[in-house]
C-alpha cells in the first residue's frame, strides 16, 4: 500500500512560490529521505504533508487520507518531529511526553511503560524531573524524537532528526528510525546530509527551490552516480541538470 | 520561581500534578486545560497576577486613604492656647477628644512661635483661645478663637473638623440660653430647615458601605474580567507561538477547537481564582474604608459581613460568580483574539495594553454614568457585565435589568469566542 502521496502540491507564500507542483509516492515499510540545499522547500513539504501548512494547491495523502480533508485522521496516522522541536520549556522531559501521549489517546499504563522505556533509550533518564528549559539543544531534539515516536504510529515524518546531536545519540536515532522501519512502518525525513541519507535512506527524493529534481531508489541514484563522488551528483541535481546513466 | 522548581530545574512542589497527567481521562480539552495550568503554575507572574497583586495592593489602594485620615491610625496633635482664664471649661472639653479618637491635645497658658510649632514640631493644629473670650461671651457679644493649620497635612483638617464639632456644639448651647432669656424658639432664628430623603428601588435605606460597595465592585468585576487572565491569554498564544511549541501541538490529532476549549478552561479556572481574590481583597479593603471612616464620623461600626445585606447574600455570591466567570472568558476571548492577531509576544502585549485601557474606559465610567443611560449600558459591550454585577448587588430581585445585562453580556461573549475561534484557526497563529 502507498503510505504517503502528494499530488502537484505547491505551497506559495506571497508571490514567492517556495514548493512548486510536487508529486510523488512513498510505499509503507520504507525510509524515504528528502535531500536538499538551505531554503530548498524540505519543511514546507512536509508541513503541507502533516496538515500544518495549507496547500495553495495539490492534494496530500497518507495512507489513502486527505490530510487536508480528514486532518484529524490523517494526524492519528503520523508521528511528527517539527523543524523546531516544539518542546515546552516550562514543562519537564516527562511531562512533554504525557502531554502528547495523552493528546494521542494512550492509556495510563500504555504511556508510562512507554515513557520510561523510551528515555532510557534515548539517555534521559536523569532528565525527567527537569524542566525542558535546562535541557541541551540535543536532549530537547531526543525528547521530541521519543514524543514523535510515543504511540507507534505508523508513519513517521521526521524535519532534519539528528539535528544538534551527538555521534552517540545521532546513531542511537538511526537506529530507533531503521528499527522502526523494519517492522513495516514508513518513515519520511528531510536532511541536508548526505552521508546520513546514504546510511539510512531505501528512497531518495532530491529538492531545490521548491522543485523536485529526482526521486529513485538508493542504488538507482548510485547507479547513477557510477565513478563519480555521490556529492558531485547531489549539487548537479540540485542545479537541475539531468544526468545520464552510464 | 524558586519554590517551584530549584535552580537545576528539577521541579519538586509541582512533581504531583505534572504527574497528575497520567490518569487524566480521554478528553483532549481537559488534557490541554491541564498542561497549560501547569505551565501557569511555574510562571512566576502567576503568584504576582493572582496572588500577590490583588491581595496586597487592593486592599491597600482602597483602604490607605481612609484609613489615614482616621485619627485613630496616626493621632494628630492639637495644641489648646488659652490667653483667657475662664475658658478653660472649653479647654477641656476639646482634650476629652483623646478618649474618644486618641488625638493627642496640650493645654498651654502662652502659645509662642506658632509657624515653627507647626512647620518644625508637628503639630496639627493650634486653637487659640483669645483673652476676652468669656467675657465677650457673657456681654453678648463673640468670643474669638483663631485655628492655625497646615493646609497641605490631612490630619490638620482632620483635628480642625474635630475641635470645630466640639466649638459649634458649644456654641450652640450659648445661642440655646441666649435664645431662651428672650424668649425666642431656636426655630426662629432658624428659618429654613432641610430634610433628606433617599430614593432606592428597593424602598430601603442605603448604608454607606452599601453604596460603597455598589459602586465599587461592579468597577472591580470589570477590571478582573478584562485584565485578571490576560497575561495568561497572551502566554497562552502568543507565548505559545514566540516559543515554537503551537506548532508541534496542531500535529497531535486534536481539532483546534478542542485546543481552544482546553485553554479557555484553564483561563477560567485562572480567571476565577484571580477574580475571587481581588473581589476578597477588594471587600476586606472596603471594609477596612468604611469601617474607619464611619470611626471617624462615630456612627456605628459596620462589619465587613454587614457590606451586603444577609438575605441578599446568595444571589450577590452567585452573581459575582457568574460575573467573574463570563468576565474572564469575555476578556479572554477578546485577548486571545488580539494576541493571535499579533505577530509577536511584544506586539500582542502592546494589542493588550491598548485594548484593556479602552475596555476599562467604562468600567470606570459606570459609576458616574447617569440612571437615564442604564438601559443602554446594559446593552453595550462590557458595560453590560458591569451593569449586570451592579444590578445584582443592588436589586436582584428586579428580573427585566439583571437578565437584560445577562443575556447581552452572554451574546457578546459567543461573539468573541467564535471570532477568537476563527483567528486561532488561522496559519498566521501558527508562523505568525
Ligand atoms: N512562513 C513563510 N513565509 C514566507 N516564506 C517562507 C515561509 N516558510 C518558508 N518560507 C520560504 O520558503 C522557502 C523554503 O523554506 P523551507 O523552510 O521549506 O526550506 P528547507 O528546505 O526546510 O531549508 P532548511 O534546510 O534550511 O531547513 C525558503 O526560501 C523560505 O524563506
Ligand atoms: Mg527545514
Amino acid at each position: 500500500m502507498i503510505a504517503i502521496e502528494t499530488f502537484s502540491l505547491t505551497k506559495k507564500f506571497g508571490s514567492f512560490t517556495a514548493v512548486r507542483d510536487l508529486s510523488f509516492k512513498v510505499k509503507e515499510g520504507i525510509i524515504f529521505g528528502l535531500l536538499g540545499p538551505n531554503g530548498a522547500g524540505k519543511t514546507t513539504t512536509l508541513r503541507m504533508i502533516y496538515g500544518a501548512l495549507k496547500p495553495t494547491s495539490g492534494i496530500a495523502k497518507i495512507l489513502g487520507v486527505d490530510v487536508a480533508k480528514e486532518p484529524l485522521k490523517a494526524k492519528k496516522l503520523m508521528g511528527i518531529l517539527p523543524e523546531d522541536t516544539g518542546i515546552y520549556p516550562r514543562l519537564t522531559a516527562e511531562e512533554n511526553l504525557i502531554y502528547f501521549g495523552k493528546l494521542r489517546g494512550m492509556e495510563r499504563s500504555t504511556l508510562e511503560m512507554r515513557i520510561d522505556n523510551l528515555l532510557g533509550i534515548l539517555k534521559l533518564e536523569k532528565k525527567r524531573y527537569i524542566i525542558a528549559d535546562k535541557l541541551s539543544r540535543g536532549q530537547k531534539q531526543k525528547v521530541a524524537f521519543a514524543r514523535a515516536i510515543l504511540d507507534e504510529p505508523p508513519i513517521l515524518l521526521l524535519d532534519e532528526p539528528t539535528l544538534g546531536v551527538d555521534v552517540m545519540s545521532a546513531r542511537e536515532i538511526r537506529r530507533l528510525i531503521k528499527e522502526y522501519a523494519s517492522s513495516g512502518k514508513t518513515v519520511m525525513l528531510s536532511t541536508h546530509n548526505m552521508w546520513e541519507v546514504e546510511k539510512l535512506c531505501g528512497r531518495i527524493g532530491i529538492i531545490s527551490n521548491g522543485q523536485l529534481r529526482y526521486i529513485g531508489s538508493k542504488d538507482e541514484l548510485e547507479k547513477l552516480a557510477g565513478e563519480k563522488e555521490f556529492e558531485d551528483v547531489f549539487i548537479r541535481l540540485v542545479r537541475g541538470e539531468t544526468i545520464e546513466t552510464v | 520561581m524558586k519554590l517551584f522548581k530549584g535552580s537545576s530545574g528539577i521541579v519538586k512542589l509541582s512533581r504531583g500534578f505534572g504527574r497528575k497527567g497520567y490518569s487524566l481521562p480521554d478528553k483532549p480539552w481537559l488534557v490541554v486545560a491541564w498542561k497549560e495550568l501547569l505551565e501557569a503554575l511555574r510562571d512566576k507572574r502567576t503568584m504576582i497576577n493572582v496572588v500577590l497583586l490583588p491581595m496586597i495592593i487592593m486592599p491597600i489602594v482602597i483602604a490607605l486613604p481612609m484609613m489615614m485620615l482616621n485619627p485613630k491610625t496616626v493621632p494628630p496633635k492639637i495644641l489648646v492656647v488659652v490667653e483667657d482664664k475662664e475658658a478653660i471649661d472649653l479647654a477641656r472639653s476639646i482634650k476629652k477628644l483623646h478618649n474618644e479618637s486618641g488625638a493627642y491635645v496640650s493645654i498651654t497658658a502662652n502659645g509662642g512661635n506658632y509657624a515653627n510649632l507647626i512647620l518644625n514640631r508637628g503639630i496639627d493644629l493650634i486653637v487659640e483661645i483669645l483673652p476676652g473670650f468669656s467675657r465677650n461671651i457673657s456681654l453678648g457679644k463673640s468670643g474669638y478663637i483663631i485655628y492655625y493649620y497646615d493646609p497641605y497635612g490631612t490630619r490638620s483638617s482632620v483635628a480642625m473638623s474635630m475641635v470645630q464639632e466640639i466649638i459649634e456644639k458649644y456654641s450652640e448651647r450659648i445661642l440655646n440660653e441666649r435664645l431662651a432669656a428672650v424668649n425666642l424658639s431656636e426655630r426662629y432664628i432658624r428659618p429654613i430647615d432641610t430634610i433628606v430623603k433617599q430614593i432606592t428601588s428597593t424602598g430601603k435605606v442605603a448604608t454607606t458601605s452599601e453604596v460603597m460597595t455598589a459602586m465599587i465592585l461592579p468597577m472591580m468585576v470589570g477590571l478582573i474580567a478584562i485584565t485578571g487572565a490576560g497575561t495568561f491569554a497572551i502566554d497562552m498564544i502568543a507565548g505559545e507561538r514566540e516559543r515554537k511549541t503551537i506548532e508541534a501541538l496542531f500535529t497531535a490529532p486534536v481539532s483546534r477547537g478542542e485546543i481552544l476549549l482546553g485553554k479557555f478552561s484553564a483561563l477560567t479556572i485562572l480567571s476565577i481564582v484571580s477574580g475571587i481574590s481581588t473581589l476578597l481583597s477588594a471587600l476586606i479593603g472596603i471594609g477596612l474604608a468604611v469601617t474607619s471612616l464611619v470611626e471617624a464620623t462615630s456612627v456605628a461600626h459596620p462589619q465587613i459581613s454587614q457590606l451586603i445585606e444577609a438575605s441578599k447574600l446568595p444571589y450577590v455570591t452567585a452573581g459575582i460568580l457568574i460575573t467573574v466567570a463570563l468576565g474572564g472568558l469575555t476578556g479572554n476571548a477578546i485577548m486571545v483574539i488580539a494576541a493571535s492577531f499579533a505577530k509577536t509576544f511584544k506586539e500582542a502585549q502592546q494589542y493588550v495594553g491598548f485594548l484593556t485601557f479602552i475596555l476599562i474606559l467604562p468600567m470606570i465610567a459606570i459609576p458616574y454614568a447617569p440612571q437615564s443611560i442604564y438601559s443602554i449600558l446594559r446593552i453595550l459591550p462590557i458595560s453590560s457585565l458591569a451593569m449586570f454585577a451592579r444590578d445584582i448587588i443592588v436589586n436582584p430581585g428586579d428580573i427585566m435589568p439583571v437578565t437584560t445585562s445577562l443575556a447581552s453580556s452572554i451574546i457578546y461573549l459567543v461573539a468573541f469566542l467564535w471570532l477568537s475561534s476563527k483567528m486561532f484557526g488561522r496559519e498566521s497563529v501558527i508562523y505568525g
